[in-house]
């Protein structure tokens, strides 16, 4: 599912916080990439750096050594062609503007048109299944719905890397499987590049290429599991199948220290 | 619906109504000078001020609250704009706005008599430093509180500082804001007729200090419930403006 030119990667990062205690070394040595059309997951224990290595992806922090690179160009802050899906989307979405206008906010700084940018909004809130929705206000929509809007906004801009954090850590476990399906769509209708961070190894297996996981303290990438389930993946027959369990216990077993 | 509205009213006004019928038994066979019967204050209230004296008092009052007020409101969001967004100037500066806005604003106004005389000047700037304060400092708050997942959100969509500022953190902290422009209304309103009582012969306060001054207790009477019911009515125009810009605040509130 991938056309083989290295979208993302990390070459050997280490980062480390200065705190009033001393120094705190969180990430070491971590290296990995991702092609095109790949969809990783990050996971390991909760406070393992997870988030930590998201922000460098994503520019919002600098390596403290190592380099982290997005299309061959070095990230020292946000770069061009990004987008993020964050866990908590009433802190994400703006709440005083409408689903149109949070969609069309990272859009302008794409110079296109009044029309083009009316018909991307129709296009993404048809395909994360809210089309009509545009004069609504965030608050007004239930959280599975609000999450799909920041998918939406996510999509709108056609990103080259997209980074999600624990996207569906906070809504229900019914709607968490129908947005798992609405993130597999739209990956084979954009066909984008995609990072996600979460503590869900089920979720990590059903949706990903391959899984990163992470362990220790400082952590280091423990291993990169690559899932080969067949697409397109489906909630009863993928999770039924016997290299599911076996992929995810071991991963399972990896994040708990137990391998 | 209807119920619901005049139960809504019922709740609101009752004691409002409750305490003037007492006023109006309790002072009508007042012979005391200085507490004429209430309905003695209300006609005379309306003889002068539905609507003859208006224009003469009410307007100019108005007209400087209005005045004052927006130029204190737009220092205030613009100064607190500056200083919220900008650690090393704070440090210089806030120091100094925390121990001027803890004057009285009412205490200021002989400074301004000093500055600009007995003149319509003096007023609108007693009435627009009173007002800078209350917005400045909650702007300043506003600017403090942005949450950061908000801000992430910004950055990574690679907004320019100046478009988070206008698009992000700005309407994130209306809510903040409103409350602090209100309070600068309040103390604006207050200062408005403080200002009046030197070397002014229009106005609300000129005129029940005057009324005071020569005796006329009743006049004085209906200029205290003019100011009083003047008052309560700015404030209830700003909550309608408030409720308006801030819906999506109040609405998600709700539902939490």
């Amino acid at each position: 599912m991938s056309t083989g030119k290295v979208i993302v990667s990390a070459e050997s990062v280490v980062m480390d916080y200065q705190t009033p205690t001393g120094i705190k070394h969180v990430l070491s040595d971590i290296s990995f990439s991702l092609l095109e059309g790949e969809f990783a997951s990050i996971v390991g224990p909760s406070g393992v750096g997870k988030t930590t290595l998201l922000r460098l992806l994503t520019g919002l922090m600098k390596p403290t050594s190592g380099v982290i690179r997005i299309n061959g160009q070095e990230v020292n802050s946000p770069p061009p062609g990004l987008a993020v899906v964050l866990q908590d989307y009433t802190r994400s979405l703006m709440p005083w503007l409408t689903v149109e206008k949070n969609i069309s906010l990272p859009l302008k700084r794409l110079g296109l048109s009044k029309t083009e940018i009316a018909e991307t909004i129709e296009l993404v809130l048809t395909e994360v299944g809210l089309s009509g929705n545009q004069k609504n206000y965030p608050w007004q929509l239930s959280g599975g719905m609000q999450q799909r809007v920041a998918i939406a906004r996510a999509i709108a801009v056609r990103p080259q890397l997209l980074i999600m954090d624990e996207p569906f850590a906070s809504v229900d476990a019914q709607t968490r499987f129908d947005l798992e399906d609405l993130v597999l769509k739209v990956r084979d209708d954009f066909k984008i590049t995609t990072a996600m961070v979460t503590h869900d190894i089920d979720e990590a297996v059903y949706l990903s290429d391959k899984v990163v996981v992470l362990y220790g303290s400082p952590a280091n990438v423990k291993e990169i599991v690559k899932v080969d389930l067949p697409y397109p993946r489906n909630q009863v027959a993928s999770r039924g199948r016997e290299e599911f369990a076996e992929l995810r216990t071991k991963i399972y077993a990896q994040v708990r220290g137990l391998q | 619906m209807i119920k619901k509205i005049s139960m809504n009213a019922i709740q609101s006004l009752w004691l409002p109504f409750a305490l003037v019928a007492a006023w109006w038994v309790f002072s009508a066979n007042s012979e005391d000078p200085f507490f004429p019967p209430l309905s003695v204050i209300w006609d005379q209230f309306v003889f002068l001020w539905v609507f003859d004296n208006v224009p003469i008092h009410v307007v100019p009052s108005l007209i400087n609250l209005f005045s004052g007020f927006s130029i204190g409101v737009l220092i205030g969001l613009v100064g607190g704009v500056i200083i919220g967004t900008n650690q090393g100037l704070a440090r210089y500066i806030e120091p100094s706005v925390d121990f001027i806005r803890s004057i009285p604003p009412v205490a200021t106004v002989p400074i301004f008599i000093m500055i600009f005389g007995l003149s319509y000047e003096m007023r609108v700037a007693a009435i627009a430093f009173s007002a800078i304060f209350p917005t400045m400092l909650a702007v300043i708050q506003g600017m403090h509180s942005n949450n950061p997942t908000l801000l992430d959100t910004a950055k990574v969509f690679r907004l320019t500082p100046f478009q988070t500022l206008v698009r992000v953190r700005i309407p994130a902290a209306g809510p903040i804001i409103f409350s602090g422009i209100q309070v600068s209304l309040q103390v604006a309103f207050v200062v408005t007729i403080a200002s009046e009582l030197l070397g002014s012969g229009f106005g609300i306060g000129a005129f029940t200090l005057i009324a005071t001054d020569t005796f006329m207790i009743t006049d004085a009477w209906t200029g205290v419930i003019l100011m009083g019911t003047l008052g309560f009515l700015v404030n209830v125009i700003f909550n309608l403006v408030e409720r308006r810009v801030l819906r999506w605040y109040l609405a998600s509130k709700k539902l939490s």
